[in-house]
């Protein structure tokens, strides 16, 4: 799978566990700012997408620190799943 | 003496907004699934993460909260409460071999979430309560506001009944037996002599207070009790018609609570008997749930405000020209069963 597939991959995995009504992959840009006013995704989100990623991706993210730094955008989880992914489907 | 001022219901016919009993949506895989209305109070954010029990009850409860920025309480009966999300929540549990789970279906599937997220909406903090006696759980929440009402005769309470289907407890309720295994149609319930009757959902709510003025209707007695024994609801019925009629009041309606289980007509049979009067059925247009009874109130406050009663409800008798009280029996699975008398 290369960046391009797992962006639009993830964009789906994203409006499904979150059900984001009336959200299409396309309305989702890659730097499209996650939690804010363009999505408007919450804390909940937050440990949605941490248990998205540790369940589809095998990885875990620990430090919230970490997190911040991960759940900006599209553009910056697909980075960090190319980084650390161990079962990336 | 409970004094019902506006009342809302969601159940699987046209019975929000436009009522419209004529048109009978009718039984799928024995399921008689809730028509939910949209909604533009409940922000898409928020909304994503509510399960179909408190979309119905918020939905419900906001079209006549509205204007009741002052209420006293908020009452919520529900067997099972977001059964559908708690039953995604226990799969996790064992999908994900007890590891990382997600707070949203655990938070949802909690029984008082219904009341809590009205009481969210409604900006409202005052009492807020959710009963959970399985078949009498709209019936504790009413007997609640009851002793509510008495001691603040000029405040007002929403006082409500919900649940859902949900996919997982539908199927162990079928192997309980609770659901018939044949599939029918609505105008059949009745017919088959066979176990079980079809699963149904709703959310029926009531703005209740002490006050008689410009009420819809009042509901004067309500009692419950636990027996599988025909004879002691025989008894039971007697003595609270004897008790809770007035001297030359007479029934003109019994709602009875009928659900096509072969194994419960014993009990509809000796209610209709001692009620003595035209008998409807509305589990043709519900399907049978643990709050199914509080959709049963919605009926009756409907045809004493309507003055009307439709022909699809009625079992037997003929229709009265005046409907001034109205008898409600229900039961749940033969071991719960209520009276509810309601008048003018």
């Amino acid at each position: 799978m290369n960046k391009e597939q797992l962006k639009a991959q993830l964009k789906q995995q994203i409006i499904e566990s979150l059900n984001l009504i009336g959200v299409k992959p396309e309305d989702i840009k890659d730097d499209t700012i996650l939690f804010g006013e363009e999505l408007g995704l919450d804390s909940i989100d937050s440990l949605e997408l941490i248990v998205l990623l540790e369940r589809k991706y095998g990885i875990k993210i620990n430090d919230p620190k970490e997190g911040r730094k991960v759940l900006i955008d599209i553009n910056t989880m697909a980075d960090f799943i190319e980084q650390n992914s161990s079962k990336q489907n | 003496m409970l004094y019902i001022h506006s009342t809302s219901c969601i159940s699987a016919q046209h019975t929000f907004d436009d009522v419209n009993f004529d048109v009978l949506n009718p039984v799928v895989e024995n399921k008689l699934v809730a028509v939910e209305p949209n909604s533009n109070q409940i922000p898409n954010a928020v909304l994503r993460r509510m399960g179909k029990a408190v979309r119905m009850g918020i939905k419900a409860a906001l079209s006549i909260v509205n204007n009741q920025s002052e209420l006293k309480g908020i009452i919520i009966g529900t067997a099972n409460g977001g059964m559908e999300d708690c039953i995604k929540f226990l799969n996790q549990i064992i999908d994900y071999d007890e590891g990382t789970l997600t707070p949203t279906n655990f938070v949802q599937s909690t029984a008082n979430n219904i009341a809590a997220q009205i009481g969210l909406f409604t900006s409202n903090k005052n009492y807020n309560i959710t009963h959970v006696h399985r078949g009498l759980a709209f019936e504790n929440a009413v007997i609640d506001a009851m002793m509510l009402v008495k001691e603040h005769p000029n405040s007002t309470f929403l006082l409500g009944g919900v649940d859902e289907i949900s996919t997982y407890n539908y199927t162990i309720s079928l192997l309980d037996g609770l659901y018939k295994n044949e599939e029918g149609k609505n105008n059949d319930l009745y017919e088959t002599e066979t176990a079980g009757s079809v699963a149904g959902e709703g959310a029926a709510m009531f703005l209740v207070n002490g006050k008689k003025q410009n009420a819809q209707a009042t509901l004067k007695a309500i009692q419950t009790i636990h027996t599988t024994d025909e004879i002691t609801v025989e008894a039971n019925l007697k003595d609270f018609l004897a008790t809770h009629l007035a001297d030359g009041e007479k029934l003109d309606l019994f709602l009875s609570g009928e659900n096509g289980d072969s194994r419960l007509s014993k009990y509809t049979k000796i209610t209709e008997k001692i009620a003595d009067i035209t008998t409807l059925r509305y589990k043709h247009l519900t399907g049978e749930f643990p709050t199914a009874s509080a959709l049963s109130l919605w009926f009756a406050c409907n045809f004493i405000e309507t003055q009307k009663v439709p022909t699809n409800m009625v079992k037997s008798g003929s229709i009265p020209t005046e409907i001034n009280t109205i008898l409600i029996y229900n039961n749940y699975t033969g071991i719960q069963h209520s009276f509810m008398l309601v008048s003018r």
